[in-house]
């Protein structure tokens, strides 16, 4: 909430009435309040023959846009003498804030259901005999809303003055402070005392597992975290206890947070209760520079903000992205952080002959490197990319190698032989933000809830919203909505497929049939005959029509999308089992056991972690904090990370290395800048260079696929993730994402 | 300390470049007579000649070889007489000899500075820092 607004809001109108009313200095006083607020009545009616409100039009509170949907439904209130349009159904909140005044508010929150219990939100409205609670009250047809009276104001410092009644004088060791609801609307609209003598009340702290800290005296008893917990995580672990002064929020019994979202309770909690425990009493938030940037650590690409300090990151908020995000982060997005700072590599290195590494310059690491690949037959060159790797990195990567001669370049997680012709064939057809408008959804081998927890957020809103049907195939699961468990694995598959199972007319009856599969399927041997099995029962429930489509991978890693745009395809699928020659960047995930023992293998990356054990040579490289790297979602929405903080030791930008790499090795890349390499991508895969961008697919998969003869193994569908926690380097390397997988995922 | 050579007092200024131009000798020979003992007090036998010093002598002084102010000339003579001095009063260490007369002032550098001429200059900044 804009504090200054608020500010100036709440004192212009008192100070220009100070200056008609000289002060009555032999009126008894009471505390706290303008002489005209003791008697708002009285002073009402004397300010009544004001001239009609010359006020401009205000501009709507953050740019708030109303669409309505038929104008016949239109309704006209007027705010502080200014008409708005509305439609029907609006509360009086939002019809204040389309008119462009912030009303101040604790428990409303416009993503949670209301619940009207902090009474801040208090307006007059005419002919209403009491001051009514705007964010529950459903705007009417010529309502007159009346935000700055002398009643509302004192119905607001009241409120003030019972909520601090009870409230700590915390600030100053406060880690919410500079960000406080409760401070910032105290200092707007409250008194300069208070009349309360007596002793706080205090709560005793509750465990809310390693994530949130709570300091429970603090709570004003919102309960927007309960509200969240039980609305958006779909957990029933937060609840209000006890009635009066010996309300408390907690969990019933002793049990910790287990939801995979319990971090945002942390941004929407008004007051300092809820904090972040990682980040506690480690810096105040006007110290932090924000940088605006995404998250990598799934395919989702959550809009993020890191805040930090010199060099150091310190914590990570989210942004606001209706289409991807809407408000909220993952726990793993907001808090792996701690693994940006462990565990790094920050000097090239040489693995000896004794076996160690040793520390050597950049220049006699590449030339190591470069003179090694031109002893090696072009054929026995390998590359993969890793699952954090940018699409930078990955074009020059791919050119790299193939001016070596090598086609063999691939990305994890991919699979052996990934489709990359068809864009369709491996986004999120229908977007994520789309599957709210899904009826039924038929996951195939997916957990979104450890896969993507923001789409699974999006997946429960659906279903909570309008009662979707969710069929799920793959192993047992612990899901946070209703679903129907359909089987686990390949049978199921191809009794949909032929129509012999009762789902299958819930797919035909649905009007948006949403499927979604899991891109850990693209590891199986029979991942082509299993695609077209899926293919077959998109077509039976008309999954792909014109105006709808339905079909959508989900994919794991933030590089996979990317990737195969770029067209990262393996020529020969098992050419690592002959490899003699290894270049990782980033990769920690394939199976080392595969690359056999006299290859020569260069890690290039950011984090000691499995593969490095395996390395000749070290190149280390720069996270993605550090660097500006472009990265394409599972919905085909391309993004960039910006560097937030500086490269850790002597690391360099990952396709630097590459283009450094390839001069010392004689096949100079012809591309200097980003934006070189830019244009490069731009030649091959164009979409990956609008930012900010969606692009839609064009073909549905259902007619292009070529046939394939493959059987469909018995397998039953594993799990694509089997802790949430911890997928990558930095994941694996963080303390708290180790704290919580230790604490929270024990059975 | 007795800092032999110097002690005597610092003479006057050089009338002519003739003048200079003797002391400049006289400065060699000077140097080149305390490098016996100065290989002996650095210990310096297993990895240069005598030879091979008096040459980095001459190399030193010569680089100045295109100075013609007889005053100039005197300045570098002094400074050349601080650091014979400071050599020969073992105020130095071993490395610093072998640093700057035996290997050179750009022994560590120089192959580098060889092969750096075929490259890009994008490579010669990615050797630097990672930021260009
Ligand atoms: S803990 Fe925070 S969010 Fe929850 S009820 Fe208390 S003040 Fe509200
Ligand atoms: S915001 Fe309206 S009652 Fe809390």
């Amino acid at each position: 909430m804009g504090l200054g607004l608020l500010a100036s809001r709440a004192l212009r109108p008192a100070a220009s009435r100070l200056l008609r009313y000289p002060p009555r200095h032999g009126l008894a006083r009471a505390i706290g309040s303008t002489p005209e607020r003791q008697s708002p009545e009285a002073s009402a009616a004397q300010a009544q023959p004001d001239p009609a409100p010359e006020l401009p039009p205000r501009k709507p509170v953050a740019g708030a846009r109303v669409h309505l949907p038929n104008p016949e439904d239109a309704i006209e209130v007027f705010v502080d003498g200014y008409p708005v349009k509305i439609p029907k159904g609006m509360t009086v909140l939002q019809a204040c804030e389309v008119a462009g005044v912030d009303i101040p508010r604790f428990c409303y929150h416009n993503r949670l259901s209301i619940a009207g219990n902090c009474r801040m939100c208090l307006v007059e409205v005419e002919k209403s005999p009491k001051p009514v609670a705007s964010c529950a009250m459903p705007a009417l047809p010529g309502m007159k809303i009346k935000t700055d009276t002398p009643i509302a104001k004192k119905a607001r410092e009241g409120v003030m003055e019972f909520l601090l009644m009870n409230h700590p004088l915390d600030c100053p060791i406060c880690d919410q402070g500079g960000e406080c609801d409760l401070q910032d609307q105290s200092m707007a609209f409250g008194s300069d005392r208070g009349r309360f003598t007596e002793v706080k009340r205090s709560v005793v702290d509750k465990n809310l597992g390693p994530l949130v800290k709570t300091v429970m005296t603090r709570c004003i008893q919102c309960t927007r975290c309960v509200r969240f917990a039980t609305e958006i995580a779909g957990v029933q672990d937060l609840g209000v206890l006890g009635r009066g002064s010996g309300e408390e929020i907690g969990t019933y019994v002793e049990k910790l947070m287990t939801s995979e979202l319990s971090g945002n309770v942390i941004d929407i909690c008004p007051v300092g209760a809820l904090t972040s425990k990682p980040f506690a009493f480690k810096a105040r938030n006007w110290e932090l520079k924000g940088t605006e940037t995404i998250d990598v650590t799934d395919a989702v690409g959550s809009n993020i903000r890191i805040d930090s300090r010199g060099p150091e990151v310190l914590r990570i908020l989210p942004r606001l992205n209706e289409d991807i995000n809407e408000e909220w982060i993952s726990d793993k997005t907001r808090f792996c952080y701690d693994g940006l700072k462990r565990q790094r590599l920050n000097d090239p290195m040489i693995r000896g002959a004794d076996g160690r590494f040793q520390a050597v310059s950049w220049h006699d690491a590449l030339a190591m490197v470069g003179e090694v690949i031109h002893k090696v037959g072009p054929e026995e060159i390998v590359g993969v990319a890793g699952k954090l790797s940018d699409a930078e990195s990955m074009m020059a990567l791919k050119d790299f190698l193939n001016r070596m001669g090598s086609n063999n370049v691939m990305c994890e997680g991919n699979g052996k032989h990934p489709n990359a012709d068809l864009r369709s064939g491996y986004i999120m057809n229908t977007g994520i933000a789309g599957l709210e408008k899904a009826d039924v959804f038929l996951l195939v081998g997916t957990q979104p809830r450890v896969e993507a927890a923001m789409v699974n957020a999006r997946i429960r809103k659906t279903v909570r919203a309008t009662h979707a049907k969710v069929g799920y195939i793959g192993p047992p699961t612990d899901s946070n909505y209703d679903h129907e468990h359909l089987g686990t694995g390949p049978q199921t598959l191809t009794e949909l497929a032929e129509g012999r199972h009762p789902f299958c007319s819930t797919l035909k009856n649905a009007k948006n049939p949403a499927i979604i599969v899991g891109a850990g399927l693209f590891e199986r041997e029979d991942s082509d005959a299993i695609f077209s099995a899926i293919e077959t029962i998109a077509k039976n429930g008309n999954v792909v029509r014109p105006d709808w489509n339905g079909y959508n991978v989900l994919l794991l890693h933030a590089a996979q999308a990317a990737a195969l745009d770029l067209g990262l395809v393996p020529q020969s699928p098992d050419s690592i089992k002959s490899a003699k020659f290894v270049y990782l960047m980033g990769a920690d995930d394939i199976n080392l056991k595969d690359i056999p023992d006299d290859a020569f293998v260069v890690y290039q990356g950011h984090h000691g972690d499995q593969s490095v054990y395996r390395a000749n040579v070290i190149l280390p490289a720069s996270a993605f904090s550090e660097k500006e790297g472009t990265y394409e979602n599972t919905e085909g929405c391309i993004q960039q990370t910006l560097p937030a903080v500086p490269t850790v030791g002597d690391a360099r930008d990952d396709w630097k290395i590459v283009r450094a790499l390839s001069e010392v090795a004689g096949v100079q890349l012809p591309y200097d800048s980003v934006g070189g390499i830019r244009s490069r991508i731009w030649t091959v895969a164009p979409n990956l260079v609008s930012v900010d961008e969606r692009e839609p697919t064009t073909f549905s998969t259902t007619t292009m696929r070529p046939n394939t003869n493959q059987k469909i193994s018995p397998n039953d569908f594993g799990m694509a993730v089997e802790n949430f926690y911890m997928t990558d380097a930095i994941t694996r390397a963080s303390k708290i994402m180790a704290q919580c997988s230790a604490m929270l995922l024990k059975k | 300390m007795a800092f032999t050579l110097r002690s005597v007092k610092v003479p006057p200024n050089s009338a002519s470049l003739e003048e200079a131009r003797h002391r400049v000798f006289d400065f060699f020979r000077a140097a080149c007579r305390s490098i016996p003992t100065v290989m002996d007090i650095y210990n310096l036998d297993d990895v240069v000649t005598k030879s091979h010093l008096r040459s980095a002598i001459s190399a030193e002084i010569r680089k100045n070889l295109h100075v013609t102010n007889p005053k100039v000339i005197d300045m570098l003579l002094f400074k050349g007489m601080e650091e014979l001095n400071n050599i020969r009063e073992h105020a130095k260490q071993r490395h610093h000899i072998i640093g700057q007369y035996v290997v050179g002032n750009h022994g560590l550098v120089q192959d580098l500075g060889a092969k750096e001429k075929d490259m890009s200059d994008f490579l010669k900044s990615f050797y630097k820092s990672n930021y260009f």
